[in-house]
Parts: C-alpha cells; sequence; structure tokens
C-alpha cells in the first residue's frame, strides 16, 4: 500500500504557521493603465492561462503606487504583491516609471530588514506588447509566494467583532 | 564645545538692531544639567541662553510652530539642524529673509548618560550648511559610515529580525511624538491619521504602529537627515533609527551618494532619478 506524503507549506517568516489544506495564495497586483494592464489584457485576449490568484488594481502610472499601498496590501488579504509598469524609456508620462523604481527598491529593501522575505514584494516591467510575459510573470509570482507560505505578519485585527 | 558667551552676545545684538521678534535657543532646564530648547521673545531674557555639547535637540522643528510662524526668527543650528533647515528652505516651508541663523560647527553632542550620541560618531557633515555667522573652525566632509546596528541587524536570519522588530512594533502606544518632534513633518493634516482612523478605528495595535512607523518612515525617506529627534522624543525608547537608516544606507549606496539637505535645492532622492539607478531587481 502506497502512502502519499504531502508536504505542508510552512509560513517563512513564521515557521510555526502552517497553511491550510487547499490554501491559495493571494496576490494584488498592481498595473499601470498604459503598458501592464493592456499587457494583460492582452494575455487574456490571446487565450494565454495564467493562476487566477491575482487580483489586479489599475494605477494611472507606476509612479502613482505609495509605498503605503503595498504596506496596507500586504496587512490586509494580500500574501504577496506584484508591482507592474513600463519599460524604462516607454512611460507615458516620460519619466514617471524612473522615480517609482527608486521608491520600489527602497521600499523592498525595508520591507525585508523588518521581516518580510524579499519575494513578497516584487516588480516587473510589461509592455503593452507582451502579453505571453505577463503570464511568465504571474505564473512565476504565484510559485513563489506558494513557496512562501501564508504571511501572517501584522495582518490588520478584526476590530469588528 | 561651548558658545554660550557668543549666542548670548549675538542674541543681544540682533535684539538691540531689531532684526527677530523671537530668538530660538537652548536653556537649562532648571533641575540637572540637561537642556530644553526656550523661545526668547524679552531681550532681558537673553541671559537663558546656553549652547554646550548638552544641547541635543534640533532647533528647526520650532520653525513649524506658531510662535515663529510669520515672525523674524533667530535660530541655533549644528551639522545635522542645518540640513533638516535646508530641506524646509527647499520646500518652501520657511523664507530665508525671515530667519537670522546661527551656524555651530558641531564637535559632537552627548547623551544623557554623557556618552557621545551615536549619530555624532557617525556623522559626515558636522558644520552648518545654511548660516548667517559661523562659530568654530569648519572640519569639512567625512568618510560615509554605515550605521553599526542595521549592519548587525542585517546579519541575523529572517525570523529574528522579524522577531526583533515585532518586539518594537509591540512597544509603540501610537502617541505620534516621533511625528511630532520630526523637523520634516509639518503636514497639516498626516495622512497615517486618516488611515489608521479608517482601518484600524484608531486603535493602538502591533499592525496600526507597524502601519503608522512604516509609512511614516518611507515618507521620510531620502529627506532623513539623522537628527534623532523622534528618538529623544519617544517615551518607549523605541530604536527609530534603524529605519531611517536603512534607508539612508540603501539611498547612499544606489543613488549617486545622495545624502539629504546638504546641496541647497536639493529635494530629495525621491524628486530626481537617473539613468543608472539599479534595475536589477525588476523582471
Amino acid at each position: 500500500m502506497e502512502t502519499e506524503v504531502k508536504e505542508k507549506t510552512v509560513s517563512i517568516e513564521k515557521p510555526d504557521i502552517v497553511a491550510p489544506e487547499n490554501w491559495q495564495p493571494v496576490i494584488i497586483g498592481i498595473l499601470c493603465n498604459w503598458c501592464s494592464y493592456a499587457g494583460s489584457d492582452l494575455t487574456g485576449t490571446s487565450r494565454i492561462q495564467y493562476p487566477p490568484n491575482i487580483r489586479i488594481i489599475r494605477v494611472p502610472c507606476s509612479s502613482r503606487v505609495d509605498p503605503w499601498f503595498i504596506i496596507k496590501a500586504l496587512q490586509t488579504t494580500a500574501d504577496g504583491v506584484l508591482i507592474s509598469g513600463c519599460h524604462p524609456g516607454d512611460c507615458h508620462y516620460i519619466s514617471g516609471n524612473y522615480y517609482a523604481r527608486r521608491r520600489f527598491l527602497v521600499t523592498k529593501k525595508l520591507l525585508n530588514m523588518v521581516g518580510f522575505h524579499e519575494d513578497r514584494v516584487q516588480f516587473s516591467w510589461v509592455s503593452a506588447a507582451e502579453g505571453p510575459k505577463f503570464a511568465q510573470v504571474v505564473a512565476k509570482v504565484t510559485g513563489d509566494i506558494r513557496k512562501l507560505g501564508p504571511l501572517h505578519l501584522y495582518k490588520k485585527e478584526n476590530l469588528d467583532k | 564645545m561651548d558658545y554660550t558667551k557668543q549666542i548670548q552676545d549675538i542674541a543681544a545684538k540682533l535684539f538691540a538692531e531689531n532684526k527677530i521678534d523671537v530668538f530660538v535657543g537652548y536653556r537649562m532646564n532648571g533641575f540637572d544639567d540637561n537642556q530644553v530648547p526656550v523661545l526668547v521673545t524679552d531681550p532681558r531674557e537673553v541671559s537663558l541662553l546656553v549652547f554646550t555639547d548638552k544641547s541635543v535637540f534640533n532647533l528647526s522643528n520650532y520653525l513649524k510652530a506658531d510662535h515663529t510662524r510669520n515672525k523674524r526668527v533667530g535660530l541655533v543650528v549644528k551639522g545635522c539642524d542645518s540640513r533638516s533647515l535646508n530641506l524646509l528652505l527647499t520646500e518652501g516651508q520657511v523664507k530665508r529673509e525671515k530667519l537670522y541663523v546661527v551656524g555651530i560647527c558641531c564637535e559632537g553632542v552627548v547623551d544623557d548618560k554623557g556618552q557621545k550620541m551615536q549619530n555624532c560618531a557617525e556623522c559626515m557633515i558636522p558644520d552648518a550648511v545654511v548660516y548667517d555667522e559661523l562659530f568654530g573652525t569648519p572640519k569639512g566632509k567625512k568618510e560615509y559610515q554605515v550605521n553599526v546596528d542595521v549592519s548587525a541587524l542585517s546579519g541575523k536570519t529572517l525570523v529574528k529580525r522579524r522577531e526583533y522588530f515585532e518586539e518594537i512594533f509591540g512597544n509603540c502606544i501610537r502617541c505620534n511624538a516621533c511625528r511630532h518632534s520630526c523637523p520634516l513633518c509639518y503636514c497639516a493634516k498626516c495622512c497615517i491619521d486618516q488611515e489608521t482612523s479608517t482601518l484600524y478605528h484608531g486603535a493602538n495595535t502591533t499592525s496600526s504602529a507597524f502601519h503608522a512607523l512604516m509609512t511614516w518612515s518611507l515618507h521620510l525617506a531620502g529627506r532623513c537627515v539623522d537628527c534623532r529627534n523622534c528618538e529623544k522624543a519617544c517615551p518607549s525608547h523605541l530604536p527609530l533609527h534603524l529605519l531611517h537608516k536603512q534607508n539612508e544606507q540603501v539611498i547612499y549606496e544606489n543613488f549617486q551618494e545622495h545624502l539629504a539637505g546638504v546641496i541647497p535645492d536639493d529635494r530629495g532622492a525621491f524628486y530626481k532619478y537617473s539613468l543608472k539607478d539599479p534595475d536589477d531587481f525588476i523582471m
């Protein structure tokens, strides 16, 4: 008789927390209107499959993303955050993504220092023509977060109860 | 480092020439050898003013108070204080023509125990960068040093760091003293208050403290001058410099050795960009 030993997913930041069975990660994707959102649209219209774990929010530009949005997403429902914008030089507002790039690096390093795994927050450049790349990016991020396990760090308490 | 006499003289001279309405300096607190800030409006009170190596507070914080707004102000600044004053000038919060700045070439201040403060030991710009009158001999720019606490922490594992910071955020009582004592936090309505009142109903929890302190430190990244007013004001003695120094280190190493407030009209690391900024962390 064969018994299948399934490896349990453990939260990497808190090793005592084990993910429930059939746990699915929740990823918040913040996409820029002009490149990445159009890119994700192309992925859909080209009928390329990508994991349904991502919940997409559309913003006018990647520089619209305050580091605060990332913190807020991680504190509410998200197990991971993906932020995507235009390639350097392609920004609809000429230089928005250059400003965003600086903020992202500092945010990523600070979150890593206070105890978040560095793969919890990821960034990508996806243009409006890169439908297959968007599917690859989402698959990679979902796979990474699945390995890291559920996020149970500084989650907002339900104070209404 | 004792400039008490010079500062009393110059304050008396400025009042006599009717150049200022209020002079912001330090005085003895009255019961031990520590000092507190004082706003002198009467020329007869000039003898209260002192300046020694116990003059720890950043007085540019008092430029955002009602007592000094729209008035002609005399002000004592050390190296770090002058950098935050530079940022306030650049961001249009104070007018240069209404200020008379007494700059000090700082030799480092000491804490309650008489030891040299950590930020003074690691200070890069000890001389005042904005001044009308400069006391002391300028020492010039020093070498950049990585903060010892930040480098010690980055050597630890992820779980250890998480445990350490969970304790820090758990000890925060959300009194907002760090924000009020910060010279660069001058917004009339803070976005953190708005968010914590809706997300957390104003409750003081570890998660709301995490939200407030992380947002605060990221809004100050590239502008923080490491004066440590926040840490001196914190009633829970939280090591808030860890967040700021981590940001400062990342910015200094990656963005063309940027230091906040050293060059006039330099608004901070997040208000400019370079095509050579690191891109390897982005897919």
